[in-house]
Parts: structure tokens; C-alpha cells; sequence
């Protein structure tokens, strides 16, 4: 008797067991911004009227998705959250105030303390930290604000501005993402 | 009428935001609010920081909320996206007390303190609430209503209404209703409202073209003589950003100047293009000014 295939679609799915962080959820709810989350109907309406989804593949839906089932390290890991461009549409029309564009902060704050961050958003944040500004102050804009009669450009407070970012722990967070640039070259 | 200021980082420094500044003050000027600028103001921590760290964020804004507390004055603010950071600030504070207390022990360590009760506004939504549209017609000068303008309020003026306690509007007309004072033509077209791609500048490129492009199309083919934007990152995507869509899109005819929405009030107040830094911006604004200057008085 000729032997046939044996067929088998058990064990062969996109979500695997142990891919999923059960407690990813609750942890993300604890945070500020975050409390959102657990109310989510998945209705899609952040989808529709999404800037991003307009251009490309992108769902806040799916990511609200991966974050309910708890896939933690492909949330984390991904550049999934660092698409959104913080319009706060969604968060406008949500119907169950899930805030999706405060829970992203939560994301991505999780993302950067695990070195994970967006390496412009890292750069801008030591270019603040070094000037007090996100832009460096040159002296041909100098000249162009003192023929408009504009008074001149005062001195951010960087020891204030420094020193309120090392209590506050960013520093860290800087550094973290500073080594994955290292390992990554 | 006494407010502090707070100008962000942008404004006061790029080429083509100066004249944003400018026209601020001139504005406000003309219209007999003295402001006083928050003493060496330092970076908002906006929406790219708090997406690093939250905590960090808050205490930074908090800084130049706590200079304006000592002065015991409420804050005005031009930027957009300083607005927003300045509105999340009050709300951390109000909604979590572990925050509140973290914030000032964060602030504590660099001398300072912060209770909250500095209320921030956007200018524009100042102009229209505080000021009024009328008292903005009594004072116009120069007539606009030769020119067609395409208006921007930007994302972060507006979303989400309730942390920024603004009119919730899909469909926002209050910026719209202080420039046709003058007799501005603000055209309605689709897109209008929607997001620049602002925030996505030197994280994903590409992206931040592909959503502007889609954004300068929508005004091309709504046939405006300008765009005109509150917000400062509106303005460097659509601006500065304008030469980079053209090449990579091939939209060779593409040529909107655009303007910063105080600009258009000055204007409108007499004005001239060159006090206001029209000559600075990226796209040239020539043909605008052309049109606005021969456009006559009233």
C-alpha cells in the first residue's frame, strides 16, 4: 500500500508559547500613560486614521495586538513602536480612551532602558544635553536676529538642564543606548 | 496684560523660524501684551524625549514652568510642541501625586520647585480666546484679500483637546476665522489637517518624505499662493523639506512658499515682509509678497 504524507498543521503557528510574556500587559498598564491599554477593543479605529498607515503597512491596531498578547520582546525589540509620528489622532478618535500614542511612550521608554532606543531621538538628547537646545545656535543666525532687531540669544541653563537630567536618571538611559551602537559597529 | 514666554528651541534659532519670532512680537506688541522672556529656557523635553524617558521629560518642561511660577505669570508659547509639553506637565501633576512628588525632588537637587499652577497657552488659541477676532479687525491695516492660502494648525496645538483644553474640532476653524480679519482667502482642501511627518525627521527618513510628500501634493492641487503654519516642525518639513520632495518625487513645478501664521497677522497690521524675515525661509516667498504688497490698505 502506498504511503501517504502525513499532514499536520498542530505546533505550526505564527504565536509561539513561548514567545508570550502573560504579565507584559499588566506591566505596561502599571506605567503612567499606560493604564489605557487593558480597556482596547481592537476596533481598528486607530488604524483608519492613521498618517503612518496611510504610506505604509503600519497598524497601531496590530502593535495594541502584539502588546495585549504579550509579545514582549518583538514589541520591544522592533522598530514597530518607533513608526508612530506622535500625530495623536488615534488617541482623538478612540472611543475607549486607550491613548495608544501614551502607551507608545511606555514602549518606548521600556524600549530604551533595554538599549532599544531610536538612535536620532538618542542623538538629539545628547545634543540637548551638551547646548541646552535640540538646535546648535550659529553665528549667521545670531547676525540675522540682530538685523531683524531681535534681542539677543540668551544662554540655555545647561548646569540646571544637566543637572535635572542626571536625577532624573537619563543618563542611563543614554548610556544604554550608547553601548548597542558600540557593539553594533 | 503680562505673560512670561517661552520661545522652544527651534524658533529663536534656525534661519527660517526667526522670522516666527519676529512676528510674534510684533504681534503681540501691536496688540499691547507686554511679555517677558522665561530666563535662560532651556529644552521642553517634547514628545521625541519623553519617548525615552517620561520622568526625565516631565521635570525638564517643569523647569521653565517653575521660572514662570517665580514671576507669578501664566506662560504663552509660539511652538507647538512646547505647548504640548507644558500641558503634560500640569496633567502628570494633577493626575499621579508619586510623580508630582518625584518631579520636585528631581527639581529640588538643582534648587528649584514646581506646584502646578502655571496655566500654558498656545498663542494662537490665545489670540482668539483672550484677544478676539473683533479687536484683531480693529486693528488690521493692510488688505490680504488678494492671496489664497492653504492653513496648518498642526497636530500638536490641537490633539488630544482634552490634556491641551482646546475646542475638540475634527475640523478646526478658530485659526482660520483671526486671518480672514484681513481678508485672507483660507481654502479648505483635503490633507489640510492631517499630520506632517514631523516627528519622524532623523528617525525614519524616508517615512517623514513619504507622508510630506502626500501633504504637498494635497496643497499643490488645492492651487494655494502658500502654505501657512503654526507649528515650527510643520514649517521645516514643508519649507526646508519642500527641495528634498521635489527630487525624490520628481514634482518638478513644485514651488509653495510657506509662511508662519504670525507672519500673516503682522501683515495684516502693516507690516513690511522684510521686518518679519519673509526673505529668510527656504522656498521663496516673493510672488506671495508680491501679491500681498500690491494688495493695498483698508
Amino acid at each position: 500500500m502506498e504511503e501517504t504524507e502525513k499532514r499536520s498543521y498542530r505546533g505550526d503557528f505564527p504565536v509561539r508559547d513561548e514567545d508570550v510574556k502573560a504579565s507584559f500587559k499588566y506591566n505596561v498598564a502599571d506605567m503612567v500613560g499606560g493604564e489605557g491599554l487593558l480597556r482596547c477593543l481592537k476596533c481598528g479605529a486607530c488604524s483608519g486614521g492613521c498618517p503612518v498607515g496611510a504610506v505604509i503597512d503600519y497598524r497601531p491596531r496590530k502593535v495594541l495586538g502584539n502588546v495585549l498578547l504579550g509579545l514582549k520582546d518583538e514589541v520591544l525589540s522592533t522598530d514597530q513602536i518607533w513608526l508612530c509620528a506622535a500625530c495623536f489622532t488615534c488617541e482623538e478618535r478612540c472611543v475607549q480612551q486607550v491613548n495608544f500614542t501614551d502607551v507608545v511612550t511606555v514602549l518606548r521608554n521600556m524600549a530604551s532602558k533595554e538599549g532599544h532606543a531610536a538612535q536620532g531621538y538618542v542623538k538629539m538628547a545628547e545634543m540637548v544635553r551638551q547646548n541646552g537646545r535640540v538646535s546648535a545656535r550659529t553665528g549667521l543666525v545670531d547676525k540675522m536676529r540682530e538685523q531683524l532687531g531681535l534681542p539677543p540669544l540668551h544662554d540655555p541653563d545647561i548646569t540646571q538642564l544637566q543637572g535635572i537630567m542626571k536625577a532624573a536618571g537619563l543618563n542611563e538611559v543614554l548610556a544604554a543606548n550608547q553601548k548597542k551602537e558600540v557593539e553594533s559597529d | 496684560m503680562k505673560k512670561a514666554i517661552a520661545w522652544g528651541c527651534l524658533v529663536p534659532t534656525r534661519r527660517s523660524l526667526i522670522g516666527y519670532e519676529a512676528a510674534t512680537r510684533k504681534v503681540l506688541d501691536h496688540l499691547g501684551i507686554e511679555t517677558i522672556d522665561i530666563p535662560n529656557e532651556t529644552c521642553c523635553a517634547p514628545f521625541w524625549m519623553q519617548s525615552l524617558d517620561l520622568t526625565t521629560s516631565i521635570a525638564m518642561a517643569a523647569r521653565n514652568l517653575a521660572k514662570a511660577e517665580e514671576m507669578g505669570l501664566d506662560l504663552l508659547t509660539p511652538c507647538s510642541g512646547c505647548f504640548h509639553s507644558y500641558k503634560r506637565v500640569n496633567h502628570v501633576l494633577e493626575t499621579y501625586p508619586d510623580m508630582r512628588e518625584r518631579v520636585n525632588e528631581i527639581l529640588k537637587t538643582v534648587g528649584l520647585h514646581y506646584d502646578g499652577t502655571v496655566e500654558a497657552r498656545h498663542i494662537v488659541d490665545f489670540l482668539y480666546t483672550d484677544i478676539g477676532a473683533d479687536k484683531i479687525r480693529q486693528k488690521s491695516v493692510r488688505d490680504l484679500s488678494n492671496i489664497s492660502i492653504g492653513l496648518r494648525y498642526g497636530c500638536h496645538m490641537l490633539k488630544p483637546h482634552e490634556l491641551l483644553n482646546i475646542e475638540y474640532s475634527e475640523r478646526p476653524t478658530f485659526a482660520d476665522e483671526l486671518i480672514e480679519q484681513f481678508g485672507v482667502n483660507s481654502v479648505q482642501y483635503t490633507g489640510r489637517h492631517r499630520c506632517c511627518g514631523g516627528l519622524l525627521r532623523g528617525v525614519q527618513d524616508d517615512l517623514a518624505d513619504r507622508i510630506l510628500h502626500e501633504r504637498l501634493v494635497d496643497a499643490q492641487d488645492a492651487g494655494v499662493d502658500g502654505i501657512v503654519t503654526v507649528c515650527s516642525l510643520c514649517h521645516l518639513q514643508h519649507d526646508m523639506g519642500q527641495r528634498t520632495i521635489k527630487r525624490k518625487f520628481a514634482m518638478d513645478d513644485l514651488d509653495i512658499p510657506v509662511l508662519h501664521f504670525p507672519q500673516i497677522l503682522a501683515l495684516g497690521f502693516g507690516y513690511s515682509p522684510e521686518e518679519l524675515g519673509l526673505d529668510l525661509h527656504t522656498v521663496k516667498t516673493d510672488k506671495i509678497v508680491a501679491k500681498i504688497v500690491g494688495g493695498g490698505s483698508r
